[in-house]
C-alpha cells in the first residue's frame, strides 16, 4: 500500500506536523511519498520525497491531484492546519474522495480505513469507516514526530503548473509586543468563561501575584479584550513554560495545540470540559468566585 | 459587490449532548461561531466596497427554526436579504452539502461567497473548499481580512503561530473566514426584536445528493480525565490550588 503525505511547508520550512504524518504513514504503508511545495530542506523527511516549486497556497490542491494521479496511493494525509485544510478539502471534493477531518488516529481495516475524529470542541469522538482511496486531515500532536524523521530515501523535483485565480503576495510577520507569552514561565490564561472584559483585571491580578503574564483564547482576543499577540493556540502562540493556568477555557483542539507548558491547571464550571484531560490539576468552580479567593490565599502565603 | 454569507447552526456546547453509538442528540442549537464572523466580515466588506449582503442560512428540517434568531441578528446588523436553505436530509458530510448548495448558488451571480472556515461538527470535510470545487471557482480559507482591490480581492489569511499570508484572489470566489477583522457588532435587544418582526426570510428546499465512501461507525464520549477534580467549597479549592502551586514550585 502507498500513502501520499502532503508536507506542511511554511516560509520554506518543513513544519513538525509533517514528520508526525510521515511516521504514521510509515507504520501503515509499504511505500510513503511526501509531497513538499516550496524550497524547504526536505532531507530529514523519512520517506521518498517529491518537491515542487511554489508557495503555500490553497491552489496546491492541483499539485496534489497531479501527484495523486501518478502514484495512485490508497490514502493522502494532510495536517489539520490553516494551510493544509484548504488544500485537503478542495482536493477531496475535486476528486470526489471520502475525507475525514479533525483526525486523531487512522488504521487499516480490510480494503478501507477507520479514522477517529475528535469533534464538538473535544466533547465527542467519532469513528469513521472510509473506502480507499481516502483523505485524512490529522490533528497536530496525534502521532510522534520522531518516527517521521530520518533521511529522505529519494528527492525528485517536479515542475507542476497551477491554475490562476490566487496569487501569493507575501508573508506578514506577527506583531511583536513587549510581553512574549511564548517565553513566559508562568501564564494565566482566560477564556470565554471569564464572562466580561472587566473581569480580565482579575486574571491580571492573579498573574501579578504569581509573577506571570496574561494570555487568552480566541474568543477573548476576537472580542478585543486582549491583543492578538496574547492568543494561545493554532493561530496564535505556543506556551511552553512551567505553568499554564486556564481560567474558563473549554480546551478545544485548536487551543490545546498551543499549550506545551509543563503543568496545566484548569478552572472550569463544567466538569466535562475537555481541558481537564490535559491538566495536571483541575478545579470545578466559577472563576469569578474562585480567583479572588485564590489571589488572597497566595498573598497570605507570600506574606504580603 | 454581490456578497453571500453562509450561516449554519451547531449544537450548543454549553448544554449537554446526549451521545449514543448511532447518533448525537443535542438539546439546543446556536449559530456557528465562525459563521457569525463570516456574516460580520461580509458586512464589513459591504461597508468598504459597496454592494449587498445576502445571508444564506443552511438548516435541515430539525433545525429550521433554530436559525431564525441568527438570521434576524444579521438583518439587524445590515444584511439585505435573508434566505433559508432547508436541506432535504441531515448529513455530516460536507461534500454532500457543498454539492447541494452549489446547485442552488450556481446561477445567483455572487461575487463572493463567505462561509465560516469550520464548524464544531466538521469531522467529514469542511464546507468552503468543497463548495468552491463544486462551483469551480477559487477558494481561500483562514481569512481574517478581506479587501476589494481592482476587481479582485486582497485576503489576509492566517497560517498559524501569528503568521499571515497575503493573497490576491480573483472573483468570483469562496472565502472562508476564521475571524472578522473587528469584534462582532453588539446589537441592542430592542433592535434585534424589531428585526425579528421585520425580517423577511425566503425559504428554499434544497435536495441533498447521497455520495458513498464515508460512514460513521460510532459516536462515543472521550476518555475521562485521569486526574481527580477538585470540587466543593471555593475556599477549600483555593487552599488545595495553593498546595499544587507549591508542588510545581511556582510558590
Ligand atoms: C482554524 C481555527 C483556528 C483556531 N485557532 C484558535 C487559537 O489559536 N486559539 C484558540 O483559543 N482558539 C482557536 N480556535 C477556536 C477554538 O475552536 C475554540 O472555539 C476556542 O478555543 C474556544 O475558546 P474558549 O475555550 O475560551 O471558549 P468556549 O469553548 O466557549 O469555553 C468557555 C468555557 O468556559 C467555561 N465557563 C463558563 N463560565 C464559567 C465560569 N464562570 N467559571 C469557570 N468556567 C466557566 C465553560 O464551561 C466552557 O468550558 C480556532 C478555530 C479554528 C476553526
Amino acid at each position: 500500500m502507498n500513502i501520499l503525505v502532503f508536507a506542511e511547508v511554511i516560509e520554506n520550512e518543513v513544519q513538525e506536523i509533517t514528520y508526525e504524518l510521515v511516521g504514521k504513514a510509515n507504520q501503515l504503508a509499504d511505500k510513503v511519498v511526501t509531497l513538499a511545495v516550496g524550497e524547504a530542506d526536505v532531507n530529514s523527511i523519512n520517506s521518498d520525497v517529491i518537491q515542487v516549486e511554489g508557495e503555500s497556497s490553497p491552489l496546491n490542491y492541483v499539485v496534489v491531484k497531479k501527484v495523486f494521479e501518478e502514484l495512485k496511493p490508497s490514502a493522502v494525509f494532510f495536517g489539520n492546519t490553516l494551510a493544509g485544510i484548504d488544500v485537503a478539502a478542495q482536493f477531496a471534493a475535486d476528486m470526489a474522495l471520502p475525507i475525514a477531518t479533525m483526525v486523531t488516529d487512522v488504521s487499516v481495516d480490510g480494503d478501507g480505513f477507520v479514522a477517529t475524529s475528535v469533534a464538538y470542541g473535544g466533547k465527542v469522538m467519532v469513528d469513521l469507516a472510509l473506502k480507499s482511496p481516502a483523505v485524512f486531515v490529522v490533528n497536530r500532536g496525534s502521532f510522534p514526530a520522531e518516527d517521521g524523521k530520518g533521511s529522505a530515501k529519494s528527492v525528485k523535483k517536479l515542475d507542476i503548473e497551477i491554475e490562476d485565480g490566487i496569487e501569493f503576495a507575501g508573508y506578514i510577520k506577527p506583531e511583536v509586543e513587549d510581553i512574549d507569552i511564548s517565553k513566559a514561565d508562568i501564564v494565566v490564561s482566560v477564556g470565554r468563561g471569564i464572562g466580561d472584559e472587566a473581569n480580565i483585571e482579575l486574571a491580571e491580578e492573579l498573574a501579578e501575584v504569581l509573577g506571570g503574564v496574561v494570555s487568552g483564547s480566541r474568543p477573548v482576543v476576537d472580542s478585543g479584550w486582549l491583543p492578538k499577540t496574547r492568543q494561545v493556540g493554532r493561530s496564535g502562540k505556543t506556551v511552553a513554560g512551567k505553568l499554564y493556568l486556564a481560567l474558563g477555557i473549554s480546551g478545544a483542539t485548536e487551543h490545546i495545540e498551543g499549550v506545551k507548558a509543563k503543568n496545566v491547571i484548569a478552572v472550569n464550571i463544567d466538569r466535562n470540559a475537555p481541558i481537564f484531560r490535559v491538566s495536571r490539576c483541575g478545579a470545578v468552580a466559577d472563576v469569578l468566585e474562585l480567583v479572588p479567593l485564590l489571589i488572597e490565599r497566595i498573598k497570605e502565603v507570600k506574606g504580603e | 459587490m454581490k456578497i453571500c454569507a453562509i450561516l449554519r447552526v451547531v449544537p450548543d456546547l454549553v448544554e449537554d449532548i446526549e451521545i449514543n453509538e448511532e447518533e448525537l442528540i443535542p438539546f439546543a442549537y446556536i449559530a456557528n461561531e465562525r459563521d457569525e464572523h463570516a456574516v460580520e466580515e461580509a458586512l464589513i466588506l459591504k461597508e468598504k466596497a459597496g454592494g449587498t449582503v445576502d445571508v444564506l442560512g443552511v438548516v435541515d428540517e430539525d433545525t429550521a427554526g433554530d436559525i431564525d434568531d441568527a438570521l434576524a441578528m444579521a438583518y439587524a446588523k445590515g444584511a439585505d436579504n435573508l434566505i433559508k436553505a432547508i436541506l432535504s436530509r441531515k448529513t455530516y458530510r460536507r461534500y454532500e452539502v457543498a454539492k447541494a448548495l452549489a446547485g442552488f448558488l450556481k446561477d445567483k451571480n455572487y461575487d463572493v461567497i463567505i462561509p465560516g472556515i469550520q464548524a464544531i461538527d466538521a469531522f467529514a470535510g469542511t464546507l468552503g473548499g468543497m463548495l468552491a470545487r463544486c462551483m469551480r471557482i477559487p477558494y481561500i480559507g483562514g481569512a481574517i481580512e478581506i479587501e476589494a482591490q481592482d476587481g479582485a480581492l486582497s485576503v489576509k489569511k492566517e497560517l498559524g503561530g501569528g503568521l499571515l499570508g497575503e493573497y490576491r484572489v480573483s472573483l468570483p470566489a469562496v472565502v472562508g473566514v476564521v475571524s472578522a477583522e473587528r469584534p462582532l457588532k453588539f446589537v441592542p435587544f430592542a433592535r434585534l426584536k424589531k428585526a425579528m418582526k421585520e425580517a423577511k426570510v425566503e425559504e428554499v428546499d434544497v435536495e441533498v445528493p447521497e455520495v458513498e465512501g464515508v460512514k460513521v461507525t460510532r459516536y462515543y464520549e472521550p476518555p475521562k480525565p485521569e486526574i481527580t477534580l477538585l470540587e466543593g467549597e471555593p475556599e477549600e479549592i483555593a487552599d488545595k490550588l495553593v498546595e499544587v502551586l507549591r508542588e510545581v514550585s511556582v510558590l
